[in-house]
C-alpha cells in the first residue's frame, strides 16, 4: 500500500529546534519505510547522508527503498578508470556517483531496487535484512530459489547473483544498502562495468564480477512496485509497524534541511573521481602515423584524481623533445579528465609552431593520451 | 610499555614524547573482519577530538575512524597501503593507523584506561 501522504502529518519537524536529529520523525511509531520520488542518483545518496547524519536510531529503524536513473555507482575506495567503461558511460548519459559504503561497482536503472536499512550501529545485522527480503520474494513466488552467501549476496536459482550489498558504519548510525536486479539493462549493465583501461596500478578495493540475472526473467508477471511492496509488508511484519510507504522528495528543504548541499557535494568532480586511491597508469599503445606504426610508452602517476607526475616516451625525432616535455609538464597537476586534456591540448596547439606535420603530430598524441581518461 | 586510552568508539591512543599513536582496538579489529582498505588523513590535518580521521574497509562495508584527541596529524602508517591486513595482525603494534600532536594533554583523562575499556566491552557484549 503506497500512500502519498503529507509528511507533515507524519513527521514532526524538530529542524528549528537545536535538538540533533530530531528533524525527521515518526512520532507513532519506531519504524518508518520511505520510498523515493526522485531518480537521481545524487539527490538518493543525499537523502542516506542525511538520515546518516541527522537521524537518533536508538529505538528506531528506517527502510529506505530507491531506484535511479542509468548509473554506475563505485564503492567509497574504489577507482573509477579500473571499474568501468567511463567513455562508453558518457557517450549513453550514465552517470557515474561515488557512495559513502564499501563494496564493489554495481549498475543501477529503473529496473533495479535499491534498499537501505538504518538502524542503530548496535542493530546493524546484513544477514537479518537480506533474510527478510529474500522472505518478502518467497512469500510473492514460493517456488523461487534465493538464498544468501557469505558475501552478503542474494543468489537466484545458487548461481546467479541479483543482489549486492554495501555499508557504513558511522558514530551510532549505521546503514546497510542493497541492490535487487528485477528488470535492468543486462546488456548495458556488463558493457559499462568492464574497464577498457590497461596498466592501471592500485590498492584501491576491486570489485569482484559475478554471473547476473533479473528476478523477473523468472517470473516477468512481477513490477518493481509489486517486489517493493512485498519487501515493505515483511519489513512492516517483523518490526510490527503499519504497512505504510511514505513518498518523500529528496529536494524538498523544508523534510531534509541541508539536503542540497549534500546532493551537490555528492556531484562534486573531487568526490567522483578525486576520491580515488592513489594510483598509476603504465601502458604503451600503437599510433598509426602516415602508414607507419609508432609505440609510445606511458607512464602517470594519479593522486586525488590529478596528475602528479607524467612520463611520455616516443620514438626518437618523431616530434622535437620540446614539444614532448610541454605536454608532460601541462598534463602534472591537471585532473585525469578527457575535456581539461581537451582543452589544454588545445591551448596549447594555438601557441604550437605553425607547422602542418608537428600540428598534427601532437594532436594525435593528444587524442592518444586522451584515450586513457 | 606505554599506557595505551581506549575511545567507546574503539579507538586507542599511546602518548610518547608529545606524541600520540593512533589505531584500532583488537576488539574492533574482530568485529571488523578482513581489513581491505586503510583512507587516512593527510599529514597536516588539524583534527578535533571525535572528528572523522578516515575509515577502514572491510567486507563491503566502511567504518569511520574518530580522533581519540584534539591535534595535528603528524604521521600516517604507509605500511597500510599495501598491507592493509596489518590492521587485523598487528593492531598494537605493526596495524597503528596515525600519530598526532597532542594539543590538550587533559583530553586523555577523558579517555578509558585498558581495565576500564575491558569493562566496557563486557557491558555491550551482554
Amino acid at each position: 500500500m503506497v500512500i502519498l501522504l503529507s509528511l507533515k502529518n507524519c513527521f514532526q519537524l524538530h529542524y528549528g529546534l537545536k535538538i540533533p536529529a530530531a528533524g525527521f520523525r515518526c512520532s507513532a511509531n519506531s519504524g518508518l519505510i520511505i520510498q523515493s520520488v526522485s531518480s537521481d542518483i545524487y539527490q538518493n545518496l543525499a537523502v542516506e547522508d542525511w538520515v546518516h547524519d541527522n537521524m537518533t536510531l536508538e529505538d528506531r529503524h528506517v527502510l529506505f527503498m530507491w531506484r535511479n536513473s542509468p548509473t554506475v555507482v563505485i564503492g567509497r575506495h574504489q577507482n573509477p578508470w579500473q571499474e568501468c567503461n567511463l567513455k562508453i558511460m558518457r557517450e549513453k548519459n550514465i552517470k557515474l556517483a561515488r557512495r559513502r559504503s564499501g563494496g564493489g561497482t554495481v549498475y543501477h536503472d529503473l529496473g533495479n531496487i535499491n534498499l537501505t536499512f538504518f538502524t542503530s550501529k548496535k542493530k546493524y545485522e546484513r544477514m537479518e535484512n537480506l533474510k527478510l527480503v529474500v522472505r518478502a520474494l518467497k512469500a510473492l513466488r514460493p517456488q523461487f530459489d534465493v538464498r544468501a552467501t557469505e558475501r552478503y549476496d542474494l543468489l537466484l536459482n545458487g548461481n546467479f547473483k541479483i543482489s549486492g550489498t554495501a555499508a557504513k558504519l558511522g558514530r551510532t548510525v549505521a546503514y546497510h544498502h542493497c541492490t535487487l536486479l528485477c528488470n535492468a539493462d543486462r546488456f548495458l549493465l556488463s558493457s559499462v562495468l568492464k574497464s577498457p583501461y590497461k596498466g592501471i596500478k592500485s590498492n584501491a578495493t576491486p570489485s569482484m564480477p559475478a554471473l547476473v540475472k533479473n528476478l523477473f526473467e523468472e517470473d516477468p508477471s512481477l513490477t518493481c512496485e509489486i517486489v517493493m511492496d512485498a519487501i515493505a509488508a515483511e519489513y512492516a511484519r517483523c518490526h510490527k509497524i503499519d504497512h505504510c510507504i511514505t513518498l518523500i522528495n529528496p529536494g524538498d528543504e523544508t523534510v531534509f534541511p541541508g539536503i542540497n548541499m549534500k546532493t551537490k557535494e555528492l556531484q562534486t568532480w573531487d568526490w567522483i573521481y578525486g576520491k580515488t586511491p592513489k594510483f598509476s597508469i603504465r601502458t604503451c599503445f600503437n599510433m598509426v602515423y602516415k602508414q607507419s606504426l609508432l609505440e609510445v610508452k606511458v607512464d602517470i602517476q594519479v593522486k586525488h584524481g590529478r596528475i602528479e607526475a607524467c612520463n611520455i616516451d616516443l620514438p626518437e625525432q618523431w616530434l622535437p623533445p620540446a614539444m614532448c616535455s610541454e605536454l608532460e609538464k601541462n598534463l602534472t597537476g591537471s585532473k585525469l579528465c578527457p575535456s581539461e586534456t581537451a582543452a589544454l591540448a588545445s591551448t596549447l596547439l594555438r601557441v604550437c609552431p605553425q607547422n602542418y606535420e608537428l600540428h598534427s603530430k601532437w594532436s594525435l598524441l593528444c587524442e592518444t593520451v586522451m584515450t586513457l581518461m | 610499555i606505554l599506557a595505551r586510552k581506549f575511545t567507546d568508539k574503539h579507538e586507542w591512543i599511546s602518548v610518547e614524547n608529545g606524541i600520540g599513536t593512533v589505531g584500532i582496538s583488537n576488539f574492533a579489529q574482530e568485529a571488523l573482519g578482513d581489513v581491505v582498505y586503510c583512507s587516512l588523513p593527510e599529514i597536516g590535518t588539524k583534527l578535533n577530538k571525535q572528528d572523522e580521521f578516515g575509515a577502514l574497509e572491510s567486507v563491503k562495508a566502511a567504518s569511520e575512524l574518530y580522533s581519540p584527541l584534539t591535534g595535528e596529524v603528524t604521521e600516517i602508517n604507509t605500511a597500510l597501503a599495501d598491507n592493509p591486513g596489518l590492521v587485523n595482525k598487528s593492531c598494537y603494534e605493526d596495524g597503528w593507523l596515525i600519530k598526532m600532536t597532542v594539543d590538550n594533554p587533559s583530553e586523555l583523562n577523558e579517555l578509558m584506561n585498558e581495565d576500564a575499556y575491558e569493562k566496557y566491552i563486557k557491558s555491550i557484549e551482554d
